[in-house]
């Protein structure tokens, strides 16, 4: 901060002070930004914007209150339950859902340009650090000694197995730049390829060396990223897109009831599996049961805490006689759903929808790009904010 | 007040309204942005990245180590060469070192290396559920700060003023301790236990008589952590064991970030699994802020790969054990515990907060 925007902070301060003087009923503690902005608007409001907070924005969003009041009031969390907020509750089902993932089981594949820096670092790194001591690890004259006397032949004379040919001590030390379209850098083709070639035994025990390459004992590579579940694009696999987190949905044969504007209809729709929430059981059990119910126990899975991680609220269906009333209440068949969505984590096993008590059909594990695609609009944007980065 | 001084005497004149007034006016100027604006109209539009790829002919002439060949007069190498300064003299001085991040510099480390595996894991998996298991539900729009500023103020034991020399009298410390405990913090979406640092650390009294055994202890922890390690010294003098203050006889290394989190992925999935007998790491460890610790016998260390791969170049009698010390970003034992097994660390037996 330079002195004289230091002047103008003590100047605005003076200013504030005499302001506040004035009229006793401003905070002291406003930011000097907020203050700033607000000294020719009334105390009001800045008492009012000081308060709001954006969760309270957010249910404002949500939940279009039908009153005109300018601060939505605090969601209530604990049961408080007043007159006028049970009647408004009862139109609502409060219902417990599951996001069952799996997740990740493979490093993901890394960018080009992350490659290529790490590359550039390993050669930074071989300039700087000591040179690698082969007395240390091979013992002078035995079959390992000779075997990596061939390879360092082979390499040119570089130690490291995945840095290419470059030579960080000689005249040509400044050169740690590969060209374009070198796979030195690429993991899969570069380094993956030179590690299996470099496992290669290439003396016998006895101290011969195998000069025929068929006769070399080839190590097994490593299992590609991409299964056969991939190629075919089963979605009902569980081991297919390895390097993401996978999400358990399921078909809910023909929604019987419309959403508040009219849609849904007969149309299958893909969701999380749900269940009503009954007065007895906790959100977790419910969740838990539901699991049990609708994709079978033939599953090792673990709930994450006991918390939801989402919620989905589908408003009443709009009554036929007026625009919302309160005592509409009375009509069971035209209720809205809140959906709590709690975490779970597959280990092991695989859905079974056979003989679900909740007249599901059908089931995916998707990924959340396939979600996007999948659920509906209002409902992939109610969870979408639990999803992993990948 | 640099700016009230600036004010010119007329306007200090004029009424209170008026500058707050003429104030508002020139903090809307917008200065920067027009400024911003102008420099903006310099830049590129284009980017490297989308420049057109070059043809196989113009590859093949871009040979640089051909054109550094070829050159037949070259300057003395100290001029293309610029060491920066050895010592740092200041803020002010005209001679200032280059950023650590420059590879010149002399504090230079390089890395990152790779993307470790452990440390996707954390990232994917175990952080957003360390998040939901912990969470603390507070209702939104009410304040909490002033609890949390209860807490972790005046923690102190203060005088109760019945004589009258307490007046200014220094706080007291904690009753049983001279320090203050941590307060456990709340894990929230930016208060995730991470992993910090890793310390290992062995020590070695036999090094007091015969110097060898700091070298193996050396060459050790070098092979595993690919850090140099420090040599350290005794801290008392115990007759029975033959300690005299100031010895050296022993040898510890930090390992940070990236290396942390490889050394830790190695334990959990090679060295820990081929321990003989192995029931998991004690539950009663910890210093009650987040930083457990459990230690390798010296026929543990042998399983090490880094050390099995050559296992035959070190005197097997004089390889040492060692410590493990695993700082955590957490503020308390059981937080920094639940990341661990989150990680894949077992805990036995009595656990202690």
């Amino acid at each position: 901060m330079s002195a004289s925007s230091r002047g103008g902070r003590a100047l605005s301060s003076l200013l504030r002070s005499q302001h506040t003087r004035q009229t006793s009923s401003v905070p002291r503690r406003v930011c000097i930004q907020c203050a700033n902005t607000t000294t020719t608007t009334t105390t009001t409001t800045l008492l009012q914007s000081s308060r709001r907070a954006y969760s309270a924005t957010a249910t404002a969003a949500a939940e279009p209150s039908s009153s005109s009041s300018p601060i939505p009031p605090p969601p209530v969390t604990t049961s408080s339950p007043s007159a006028s907020q049970q009647s408004q509750d009862v139109r609502y089902r409060i219902k417990s859902g599951i996001i069952l993932t799996r997740p990740p089981l493979l490093t993901r594949q890394l960018t080009p340009f992350e490659s290529a820096f790490f590359l550039y670092q390993k050669r930074l790194n071989e300039r700087l650090t000591a040179p690698f001591r082969k007395e240390f690890y091979f013992k002078q004259d035995t079959a390992t000694d000779l075997d990596w006397k061939i390879k360092l032949k082979e390499r040119h004379g570089v130690p490291a197995k995945d840095i290419g040919r470059y030579n960080p001590r000689g005249r040509m030390g400044w050169n740690d730049e590969v060209m374009v379209g070198s796979t030195t850098s690429d993991h899969e083709l570069g380094v993956v390829q030179k590690l299996l070639h470099d496992a290669e035994a290439r003396v016998s025990e006895d101290g011969e060396e195998i000069v025929d390459e068929a006769d070399r004992v080839k190590p097994e590579p490593p299992q590609p990223r991409t299964t056969e579940a991939d190629a075919k694009n089963d979605t009902r696999r569980l081991d297919r897109k390895l390097d993401q987190t996978l999400y358990l949905v399921v078909k809910r044969k023909g929604a019987a009831q419309k959403t508040a504007d009219g849609k849904g209809g007969d149309e299958d729709v893909w969701t999380f599996p749900a269940g009503d929430v009954p007065t007895h059981e906790a959100l977790h059990e419910t969740a838990a049961r539901v699991l049990a119910e609708s994709a079978g126990v033939n599953m090792n899975t673990w709930i994450v805490g006991r918390v939801p991680v989402a919620h989905y609220i589908q408003s009443p269906p709009p009554t036929t006689t007026t625009t919302t009333t309160q005592d509409s209440s009375s009509s069971s068949s035209g209720r809205g759903e809140k959906v709590f969505f709690l975490k779970g984590r597959i280990m092991a096993g695989q859905a079974d929808l056979a003989g679900n008590k909740h007249g599901y059909t059908d089931f995916k594990w998707l990924t959340k790009d396939e979600l996007k695609d999948t659920l509906e609009e209002d409902y992939y944007r109610s969870v979408r904010n639990m999803f992993e980065l990948r | 007040m640099a700016a009230l001084r600036e004010v010119s005497r007329s306007a200090r004149s004029l009424p209170l309204s008026q500058i707050r007034h003429s104030y508002q006016l020139c903090q809307r100027r917008c200065a920067a942005t027009q400024a911003a604006e102008a420099v903006l109209q310099d830049l590129e539009t284009d980017s490297t990245l989308g420049a057109p790829e070059l043809s196989p002919e113009e590859k093949k002439i871009f040979r640089p180590w051909k054109r550094a060949a070829d050159r037949k007069y070259t300057l003395p190498s100290s001029r293309y060469q610029y060491h920066p300064p050895k010592y740092n003299r200041g803020p002010l001085h005209p001679i200032q070192s280059p950023p650590s991040s420059d590879p010149i510099a002399r504090d230079f480390v390089p890395g990152p290396f790779n993307l470790p595996r452990l440390r996707q894991t954390y990232q994917s998996t175990v952080a957003s559920d360390l998040m939901t298991l912990a969470y603390n539900h507070k209702p939104p729009g009410e304040s909490h700060e002033h609890e949390q500023h209860e807490e972790t103020t005046d923690r102190l034991r203060g005088w109760d003023g019945s004589s009258p020399y307490h007046k200014n009298r220094q706080k007291r410390a904690p009753r049983g301790s001279p320090v203050l405990k941590l307060v456990e913090r709340d894990i929230t979406f930016r208060n995730i236990p991470e992993i910090k640092e890793i310390t290992i650390a062995t020590f070695v009294p036999e090094a007091i008589k015969e110097q060898d055994y700091l070298l193996v202890a050396r060459t050790m922890l070098l092979a595993i952590t690919g850090t140099t390690p420090e040599i350290t010294k005794t801290k008392s003098n115990i007759a029975q064991w033959g300690l005299k203050e100031g010895e050296r006889a022993g040898v510890k290394t930090t390992i940070y970030g990236n290396a942390a989190y490889e050394f830790l992925d190695r334990c959990i999935h090679i060295v820990f699994p081929r321990i003989k007998d192995w029931k998991g790491i004690k539950g009663t460890t910890g210093d009650g802020s987040g930083n457990l610790a459990w230690g390798f016998q010296p026929s543990e260390m042998a399983i090490f790969p880094e050390i099995e791969v050559n296992y035959a170049m070190y005197p097997s009698k004089m390889l040492p054990g060692c410590r493990v010390f695993v700082k955590t970003t957490a503020t308390s034992d059981r937080q920094a515990r639940l990341l661990l097994q989150a990680l894949g660390i077992p805990f036995y037996g009595e656990l202690r907060n």
